[in-house]
C-alpha cells in the first residue's frame, strides 16, 4: 500500500480549492464556502495522504534496518490501506451521484 | 475513526508482548550467568504492564477502552539458587555457587503464553481489518 513508492519525493495530494467544483454543493446549501463539503473532502484527503506518508516512512525505515518495529509498520500500512479504501468508496459514491444527475433527462 | 482506534489498542498489545518476549529471551540466555556488572548472579527480569485509558476525556465508552503500556522492567526478588560446586571460581567459602533465580521451565511457559497472546492480538487485528472491509462493501 504505497502511492509514492519508497524513496520517491513526498508531495502531499493537493487539496481542491474551496468554492470550486464540488464546493458549490456546500455553498448553494447556505453553509458558505468555508466548512463546505469541499473543505471536509480536502481535510479527509489530507488525512489519507498523511497516513500514506507515515506508512511510507515506517516502511523505508524498516527496509533500511533503522527501525525494527515489525507490527507497527504493518499496522501503519493497514491503516493507510483502510483510509485509502474509505476515500475511494466515498469518491465512487460522489461520482455516482454526480453522473446520476448529469444523466437525468429533462 | 473507531476501527483505527482498535488498531492502536491492538498495536499496544503486540508491543507489550514483544517486550515480554525480550525479557524471556534475556532470562533464558542468562539462566546460568553467575557474574554481572553489579556483582552476584543475574536476576530474573519481570516486565510491568499497565492499562492506560485510551481517551481520558472522551465518552464513557472511550474512557472504558485501555491501551497497554510498558511501565518498566524490574528484577525478581527471589533468592538465587545455591549449588554446591567448590571447583567453580565464583564459589563462596562453603563451596556454594549462587546461580540466577531463573527457572527455565517457568520461562518456557511464559514463552508459550507470550506467543499465544501475540497471536490472539494479531487475530484481533485481522478481524478489525475484515470488519472495515465489510463496512466498505455496504451498498456496492
Amino acid at each position: 500500500m504505497n502511492i509514492t513508492g519508497v524513496g520517491a519525493p513526498r508531495i502531499p495530494i493537493q487539496e481542491p480549492r474551496a468554492g470550486e467544483g464540488v464546493g458549490s454543493v456546500g455553498g448553494s446549501a447556505g453553509v458558505g464556502p468555508k466548512g463546505g463539503f469541499a473543505d471536509k473532502l480536502a481535510e479527509a484527503v489530507d488525512k489519507v495522504s498523511e497516513q500514506q506518508l507515515t506508512a511510507d516512512d515506517k516502511l523505508s525505515k524498516l527496509a533500511s534496518g533503522e527501525d525494527t518495529d515489525l507490527h507497527g509498520t504493518m499496522i501503519a500500512l493497514e491503516e493507510a490501506d483502510i483510509t485509502l479504501r474509505t476515500m475511494v468508496a466515498v469518491r465512487d459514491k460522489v461520482v455516482g451521484a454526480y453522473q446520476e444527475i448529469m444523466n437525468m433527462s429533462i | 475513526m473507531n476501527l483505527l482506534d482498535t488498531l492502536q489498542i491492538t498495536a499496544s498489545g503486540l508491543t507489550a508482548q514483544r517486550l515480554r518476549l525480550q525479557t524471556v529471551a534475556s532470562n533464558m540466555a542468562n539462566a546460568r550467568t553467575t557474574r554481572t556488572e553489579e556483582g552476584g548472579p543475574y536476576k530474573k527480569q519481570l516486565p510491568i504492564l499497565q492499562a492506560v485509558q485510551d481517551d481520558p476525556f472522551g465518552s464513557d465508552l472511550e474512557q472504558a477502552m485501555s491501551q497497554v503500556e510498558i511501565m518498566g522492567v524490574v528484577e525478581s526478588n527471589e533468592p538465587p539458587v545455591m549449588v554446591h560446586d567448590p571447583g567453580h571460581p565464583d564459589a563462596d567459602e562453603q563451596g556454594y555457587v549462587a546461580y540466577p533465580n531463573v527457572n527455565v521451565l517457568e520461562e518456557m511457559v511464559d514463552l508459550m503464553t507470550t506467543a499465544r497472546t501475540y497471536e490472539a492480538n494479531a487475530n484481533v487485528l485481522e478481524v478489525t481489518e475484515g470488519m472495515a472491509s465489510n463496512a466498505l462493501e455496504i451498498g456496492r
